[in-house]
């Protein structure tokens, strides 16, 4: 087993969803650094799209944020959000979504818009692009520090949908999509139960102790027979230190 | 032709209190900011603010009290952290909101600038987002099905502010007004405003525009005031103009996360100057500024 940091086996994770020829709508970070590993490797031709406009563009300079010109550099198109959350992510042609969130619970619904803190609730920062993402991406992958405030029974406030309350829930809704299909975070990846969509563990990174990951989820998990993430290749972890971030910005 | 071109001074003097202000910018990007800071000067009250990404110059605008309701759907100043002064207003019951995604918001646009009194949306289903929504604004927002197909979908109302405010490349006497790069929800904002005010980096003549007609995002027919201001989105990035200003950012949002920091910032640098041009030499000075501009290839 090579020696690899868990950031690296996040990016690794989420990375390996990716299929070629598929289209993804992602922002900066670890999301960022997983679209562009998977180019690198198993999916050339992969069409990362930003929602303010740059669809498949070559981030450079070390972007800072979608935000950031240095994200739309060699962009095949620019437009605005009717060509990249209506044309391609409403009109169902977004094959995977990948979301941070600073709160996400059993069923895979995230919470981006307010926390409480001494039981008053916080503004934070809302939805953005989030909430139509987890409605409309035909799958959607969410990454997140393993945290037990972070990952609890259920949210203060429901920003973007997961499963809702579970079951068909999400499609009575209304809602298209196979929605959250897998968690990703420094201790382990999670995936929907096929019918109550509870989110159960699929694998746990190699080091990290069972007991730890019960310990640090706030809703309730089975560990036993889980078994372990499939360790970051040496090929990626040189892609992702020596190409994608060398400076250690993101991993 | 009538002069359409005023200085922002006299641009903003037609703005009366209570407007409602579509904003152009997104996070750090192409905020109106020189915009915000003549609006605070001349001491506007009660404004209605539409942001997509609310940035610098929505948040400026609250922290001086002019604001009383802001519609949008995110806050956030990229790796710089978020707009804590809008926030804490939020959590002290001094603003209200109404808070969609991104989708719902720029369709409410979208159905302003085409006329039609609503459009369909398959975003929201199913969250709080929607329900905070259908409590806060139940005029403006509606569950319902698809008379075709049946399936669920949010209604929602369209959205027209008084005033669209656009900070463009270039723009010709007439209003024709090219907007480079990429440009979220700009076009609709505009187009669905009862009036579009255009704050150009630079005004050109019309030999330009009708070279490259395709550039033209609104068509200067349309167009009631334009303003040529350089560097009129400082600190925040215009797109083949300037980059955004680091220091400055980073400065500022160590201001906005505390109460009588923000109000010192805007002591300093909007109520303290008299004009743009003082604010940039106040905050930056012309050989920093020059190093702020874009570079011919990349793009910023």
């Amino acid at each position: 087993m090579s020696d690899f940091r868990l950031s690296e086996m996040m990016v690794v994770c989420a990375s390996r969803e990716f299929k070629d020829n598929t289209c993804t709508l992602i922002g900066i970070g670890l999301p960022y650094v997983a679209g562009v590993l998977a180019k690198m490797t198993h999916a050339p031709n992969l069409t990362v799209i930003t929602e303010l406009g740059a669809i498949a563009s070559n981030p450079v300079d070390h972007a800072i944020g979608i935000a950031d010109p240095r994200s739309w550099y060699q962009a095949k198109k620019f437009g605005g959000f009717l060509d990249t959350m209506g044309m391609i992510l409403h009109r169902g042609r977004c094959h995977v979504g990948l979301l941070g969130t600073l709160c996400i619970d059993a069923y895979g619904n995230i919470n981006t818009t307010e926390v409480l803190v001494n039981g008053k609730p916080r503004h934070m920062a809302g939805s953005g692009g989030a909430n139509d993402i987890a409605s409309r991406a035909q799958q959607v992958m969410v990454i997140t520090r393993h945290e037990k405030r972070k990952l609890q029974e259920t949210n203060h406030f429901l920003t973007s949908p997961g499963f809702l309350q579970g079951g068909n829930s999400r499609e009575k809704a209304g809602l298209s999509g196979d929605g959250v299909t897998r968690v990703i975070t420094d201790k382990a990846v999670f995936e929907p139960h096929p019918e109550t969509k509870r989110l159960r563990l699929r694998s746990i990174h190699p080091g990290i102790p069972r007991e730890e990951i019960v310990n640090e989820t706030g809703f309730k998990v089975e560990v036993e027979g889980v078994p372990f993430t499939e360790p970051p290749t040496p090929e990626q972890i040189r892609l992702i230190r020596e190409v994608i971030d060398p400076q250690r910005l993101y991993t | 032709m009538t002069n359409k071109i005023v200085s922002l001074k006299e641009a903003v003097e037609q703005i009366p209190d209570g407007a409602s202000i579509g904003l152009p910018g997104f996070s750090i990007a192409r905020n109106a900011v020189a915009f915000a800071h003549e609006m605070i000067r001349q001491g506007k009250k009660h404004l209605t603010l539409s942001s997509c990404a609310a940035g610098i110059d929505a948040e400026l605008m609250v922290a001086a009290g002019a604001v009383d309701h802001f519609i949008y759907s995110a806050g956030t100043l990229d790796k710089y952290g978020l707009v804590y002064t809008i926030n804490r207003h939020i959590d002290q019951g001094k603003l209200t909101t109404e808070e969609h995604s991104m989708l719902s918001m720029e369709l409410c646009y979208l159905a302003g600038s085409i006329g039609i009194s609503y459009i369909p949306c398959n975003s929201l289903l199913g969250t709080d987002v929607l329900k905070k929504l259908l409590e806060v604004a139940p005029d403006k927002v509606k569950e319902s099905r698809c008379p075709f197909t049946g399936e669920k979908q949010v209604l929602l109302r369209a959205l027209q502010p008084d005033i669209g405010v656009v900070v463009a490349n270039y723009a010709d006497a007439e209003g024709n007004t090219v907007v480079e790069g990429p440009y979220w929800n700009i076009k609709e904002m505009a187009h669905a405003s009862k009036k579009i005010l255009v704050i150009a980096e630079q005004i050109v003549p019309e030999s330009f525009i009708i070279q490259r007609p395709e550039m033209t995002m609104i068509a200067g027919v349309l167009v009631d005031m334009i303003v040529e201001l350089p560097w009129s989105a400082y600190p925040t990035s215009v797109y083949r103009r300037y980059d955004y200003d680091d220091k400055h950012l980073r400065m500022y949002t160590q201001a906005n996360r505390d109460e009588q920091k923000i109000k010192d910032y805007l002591d300093e640098y909007v109520y303290g100057v008299t004009d743009h041009f003082e604010f940039l030499e106040k905050s930056i000075g012309y050989k920093a500024l020059m190093e702020q501009m874009a570079g011919p290839h990349k793009g910023y």
